[in-house]
């Protein structure tokens, strides 16, 4: 089974992330925030890893730069919160992101997306 | 402070020296007149008297409920010292009653001595005014004078405090009690304060806990077909009653439904809103518009636009007129971004002057509305605030709407150069060359905002006429800044005249403000 | 004879002193119910508020930033590249560069490619003389103005930009400060909020950027400062801003905008004539003159002030830099209440006149000195053994107490609106400096506002007549060179 690390602040938007990647019978773990995110990078060893962009402590920019660091064939999906700069979008992808899924999303969507890259 | 002044003045004039001098003579030589004397002064501060009872006794004098209380010492008993005479006459009396033999010494400042030196003591007292000498027996009315004489001898703050601290130690005390009122009610009710937000969040956590699992399934189990098809016990099901009942939950739920909407799209979007009329919620937001305190009151126009309410539009443009800004704002902004045909009217009736950040949220939703709905800009321009006005003249120059520069036209005549100037930029963004009669109108008028904007437009749409204003205007001008503005505008609109005009003039300004307008480096400035 | 003399002034003394520490502790309960309250309406606000908007919005006013240097050469190409980088749609970088003694503009020119312009600098306030104004053709460089000119103070610098900046609103900036890269959108707010008041001004809150950490202009680790100066400075600057400062702005009776983070309104600014470069303090004075301006023209206005953290700054840890500081800081505001002596107790004024001022004379102003008489006082009292001093000494007490509980409320008040020292170690050193601040760093404090009075009464600066006779109206700065050369 593969293991997805989902970094989200917004617990209901991560609740709905994980009911819907498990019915595709994904390992789904929760991380609520930046800090707590880094060590579950390092904890888990995930094979994917979807994380937001404003969270407490960590932006989900240091999230990048690290899994990229540590595990850099771990594909990561980019939640982005509303009217994120283009800045940060350019930034994520020059950090190579696989994807990034701009808030307001479908989840049903998003998990298109996860069996595409995981495949 | 007079009154305690003049308390000073009076103890100072009790303190000038020789009110004494022609009493001292009043003492009796003869011991038992020194006594009779010493019984009517009562006391004489520094004086005291000693009983001396010699060998052992079998009366008991020393015993505790004896009238004595005589102090047992080596060859005898002794009394207490005595300074009030009037009690030491008494024991004196009582020992004689008794036949006890006795001696009595006198104390000159706790130190025995005979009673001559008592007298020459006292006589010394009096001569230098420390003491006054009682003539007659007590009077029982306050003697000012013995009473100031009196004070001499006490320490400097007991007379502080009979005359003086009695204002200060109020003072201080109301102070001392006020101070730790105050405190005491801050801190308590900053206490009461915390420990109840503290509830209510460690509820909200456990609501919104409770919350996440029915609404993701409801989610993606049902589609909306079913869930608006749900009746109240399947609701129940996910939602239990008795939560539901109670506000803080209803509250959460709220939140949780609206924070999703935003973020969520597709039929997601739809589910949420099914979802919320089905709970009721909807009626709760309307009910919550007509809260006291605006926070609340904004809140329920804030969740009425999220969630599409538009049954709730009649009730929310009641709101558009509030006196609270927050209120009326987000009331316009709803209405904009709900109603089906957007109607301005409401806005044109607005009497509170719009601020550029009311100007800002209408202008984001009217621009994302008005693709698909036909807008009446012209309402505004009806509108008997001024500031709405404006804002209508702008709209007109931000949205691109040529189709209303003649309706600007017909309006311009008769306006406040604020509007003037508002028009001005518009017929330059609008690329208006039909206008620029009214830009030379502009340029002529005597308010400088008013010229310098008309200078500016004729940049863009300017004519021939205009060239000429501005040179004229060039020319007459005294303050630097218009002057360049001016030949700015000249340069926008035409150049070769602009080159011929700065080229002639031998005048170096004219050439510094030419090379200033050509520096390409300084377009943008 | 002389000891009644005496008593009758100990007497006078120690009535006064009780009014004024009944006052003290009334006037600090206000200022702590109109903060609280004031802190509850902008929480309340911040909910409903999207910043993002003002960034693009064609409505939102276009901003100057003016930035004096002088020898900045150190850090001036960063501190420079943070300005230009804020998220903002219509500003402008206006670097003023005052005479520096070091690199400073050979650095902006070869970071930035800077070339020297055509620009006629025809100045409205008179400056000292403009050596070059000089532009990018980089785009990236687009919003850069750099302006090199000979040395003349900070004030001198700020006028210079004023009379280049070509937008609507001013921010007056120290450069070394760090600002958040929202900060232009957030400060913008009151001006774009102005409804029947005409914003004139919006002040900031400084936050203490020492021992914390800072990446991209904002600060993303705080920690409290090592020494007890700096830790002083950060209970300080919460009392100052959190608690202060919302009082005044909720009863429209700012008087002193920071000089390291102030936006203005530009037309008002010209039309009183910009700063004042001959006062130490002159961004205080600047604001006084501003609202005294409109206040003689008889427009209503006001003075608005955004509690969001946005600009940070490193404070003098060192006892001597602070200590001159200080003395400056109070020279400054005796200069301006002596300019400004129409106002004191002038209805005409409102607020600004019946309470500002008068609250500035005594509590800023005149507390060093009273403090000191007030010590003195009940030192006396002690010696002669009055029996009131016991009362004066729970007075003293509860002065100590009163410090206490305003300095613990605006602790609070930061950890409720902003919560930045999470570290609960940080906290308890904060509490334990708020306990001990009163005996070990007040007294300093007093003793450096003291040198500041005896400075200003030996006329420390030379234009000392000038300050004395003060202004007759508001814009009298503007035609203060042809009086001073005539």
């Amino acid at each position: 089974m593969k293991k997805i690390l989902i970094i989200e602040d917004d617990k209901l938007i991560s609740s709905l992330v994980q009911f819907r990647l498990k019915k595709d019978g994904y390992e789904t773990h929760l991380v609520a925030d930046g800090n707590e995110g880094i060590l579950a990078i390092d904890a888990l060893i995930p094979d994917l890893i979807i994380t937001d962009v404003m969270m407490p402590f960590r932006s989900g920019i240091e999230i990048i730069h690290h899994a990229k660091q540590s595990q850099p064939d771990t594909p990561i999906i980019v939640l982005s919160s509303l009217g994120e700069e283009e800045q940060v979008v350019l930034e994520a992808f020059n950090l190579g992101v696989a994807d990034f899924v701009p808030k307001p999303f479908n989840p049903n969507e998003l998990a298109i997306r996860v069996k595409r890259i995981l495949k | 402070m007079a009154k305690s002044l003049c308390r000073i003045v009076i103890s100072l004039l009790f303190f000038l020296p020789g009110f004494a001098s022609a009493l001292q003579d009043t003492i009796p030589e003869d011991s038992a007149g020194f006594r009779d004397f010493l019984v009517l002064q009562k006391e004489v501060p520094g004086l005291g008297a000693r009983f001396f009872v010699a060998g052992t006794r079998t009366l008991d004098l020393n015993t505790p409920d004896s009238a004595y209380g005589f102090a047992q010492v080596d060859s005898g008993y002794l009394s207490p010292i005595y300074i009030d005479f009037l009690q030491a006459a008494e024991l004196e009396g009582l020992l004689l009653s008794d036949s006890v033999p006795y001696r009595l010494d006198y104390m000159v400042l706790s130190e025995p001595a005979s009673a001559a030196a008592a007298r020459e003591f006292v006589a010394g007292r009096i001569r230098s005014g420390d003491y006054l000498v009682k003539t007659g027996p007590e009077d029982e009315v306050e003697d000012l004078v013995a009473l100031a004489s009196n004070t001499r001898y006490a320490p400097v703050e007991k007379f502080r405090l009979k005359f003086v601290s009695d204002y200060r130690l109020f003072g201080v005390t109301l102070t001392i009690v006020f101070f730790f009122l105050v405190a005491i009610i801050m801190i308590t009710s900053m206490l009461i304060m915390k420990a109840g937000k503290n509830k209510r969040e460690n509820l909200q956590k456990e609501y919104s806990r409770l919350i996440v699992d029915p609404l993701t399934t409801l989610l993606f189990e049902k589609d909306l077909g079913e869930i608006q098809a749900m009746d109240q016990s399947e609701l129940d099901s996910f939602f239990p009653k008795n939560l539901m009942a109670k506000p803080l939950y209803q509250h959460e739920l709220i939140d949780s439904i609206i924070g999703l909407n935003k973020k969520m799209k597709g039929d997601f979007k739809e589910k949420l809103k099914a979802l919320y009329k089905k709970l009721g919620l909807d009626k709760l937001s309307v009910k919550m518009l007509h809260h006291k305190n605006w926070d609340m009151a904004t809140m329920a126009l804030v969740q009425i636009n999220e969630m599409d309410l538009v049954e709730a539009l009649p009730e929310v443009k009641k709101f558009t007129n509030s006196k609270n800004f927050h209120v009326r704002s987000m009331a316009v902004s709803t209405l904009l971004n709900l109603s089906e045909k957007v109607d301005l009217v409401f806005l044109r009736d607005q009497t509170y002057p719009l601020s550029h950040w009311q100007q800002m949220n209408y202008l984001r939703i009217i621009r994302f509305v008005s693709p698909q709905k036909d807008l009446k800009l012209g309402i505004l321009f009806d509108s008997k605030n001024r500031s709405i006005r404006l804002f209508g003249i702008k709209l007109v120059r931000i949205l691109g709407r040529v189709d209303m520069i003649e309706k600007l036209s017909a309006l311009a005549g008769g306006v406040s150069d604020e509007e003037k100037i508002e028009i001005l930029e518009t017929y330059a963004a609008l690329g208006a060359y039909m206008e620029s009669a009214f830009v030379n109108e502009c340029l002529r008028s005597e308010n400088p905002s008013l010229s310098l904007a008309a200078a500016k437009a004729a940049a863009v749409v300017g004519d021939a006429e205009s060239a000429e204003i501005l040179l004229e205007l060039v020319q007459s001008e005294t303050v630097f800044r218009n002057k360049l503005a001016y030949l700015k505008g000249l340069y926008g609109l035409d150049a070769a005249r602009f080159a011929e005009f700065t080229s002639s003039d031998s005048h170096p300004e004219l050439q510094d403000i030419r090379d200033h307008i050509l520096d390409p480096m300084l377009q943008n400035v | 004879m002389y000891s009644f003399l005496f008593f009758l002034i100990l007497e006078i003394f120690g009535l006064l002193f009780l009014v004024l520490s009944f006052s003290v502790i009334v006037f600090y309960f206000i200022l702590m119910a109109l903060s609280g309250l004031e802190m509850r309406d902008f929480l309340r606000k911040n909910r409903f508020a999207d910043y993002g908007d003002i960034i693009t919005s064609p409505i939102a006013p276009g901003v100057s930033i003016l930035a004096p240097a002088f020898n900045e050469g150190q850090s001036i190409v960063q501190n420079a590249q943070s300005l230009l980088s804020l998220h903002y749609g219509k500003f402008e970088v206006i670097l003023i560069n005052d005479g520096s003694k070091d690199d400073t503009l050979e650095k902006l020119i070869r970071s930035f490619e800077l070339e020297k312009t055509n620009y006629v600098y025809h100045p409205e306030i008179e400056t000292k003389p403009v050596r070059g104004i000089y532009r990018s053709k980089n785009m990236s460089y687009r919003r850069l103005t750099v302006i090199d000119k000979e040395n003349g103070g900070k004030a001198d610098a700020l006028n210079t930009g004023i009379n280049i900046a070509s937008l609507e609103l001013l921010a007056c900036i120290d450069v070394d400060c760090i600002l958040s890269s929202e900060s232009i959108s957030r400060m913008v707010r009151p001006f774009m909020e102005e409804t029947n008041k005409k914003v004139i001004a919006v002040g900031g809150v400084i936050g203490i950027a020492n021992n914390c950490d800072v990446q991209d202009g904002t600060v993303t680790k705080y920690r409290i400062p090592e020494t007890t100066l700096g830790r002083f400075q950060v209970i300080e600057y919460f009392r100052a801003f959190l608690m202060g400062r919302m009082a005044w702005a909720r009863i429209n009776g700012l008087m002193l905008i920071s000089g390291a983070f102030g936006f203005f309104r530009k037309d008002l600014v010209r039309a009183v004539g910009g700063y004042f470069p001959k006062t130490v303090g002159e961004d205080m004075e600047l604001v006084v003159r501003m609202r005294r301006y409109m206040d003689e023209q008889k427009i209503p206005h006001k003075v608005g002030f955004v509690p969001d953290p946005l600009c940070w700054t490193e404070v003098p840890e060192s006892e001597k830099v602070l200590s001159r500081q200080r003395n400056r800081w109070m020279r400054g505001t005796i200069e301006t209440l002596q300019l400004h002596q129409v106002l004191r107790l002038n209805p005409k004024f409102g607020i600004l006149g019946m309470v500002s001022y008068p609250f500035w004379s005594i509590f800023e102003k005149a507390a060093p000195i009273i403090e000191t008489a007030g010590i003195l006082y009940t030192t006396i009292l002690l010696i002669v053994g009055d029996f009131s001093t016991i009362y004066f000494v729970a007075l003293l007490l509860m002065m100590y107490l009163l410090s206490l509980l305003v300095s613990s409320f605006s602790v609070l008040y930061e950890q409720i609106a902003f919560n930045h020292y999470k570290d609960k170690k940080d906290l308890r050193k904060l509490i334990w400096m708020i306990i001990t601040e009163p005996f070990i760093v007040h007294p300093k404090v007093v003793y450096w506002g003291l040198l500041g009075h005896i400075d200003f009464v030996k006329g420390k600066g030379g234009w000392g007549s000038m300050i004395r006779t003060g202004f007759k109206k508001a814009e009298d700065k503007k035609n203060l060179q042809e009086q001073t050369t005539t």
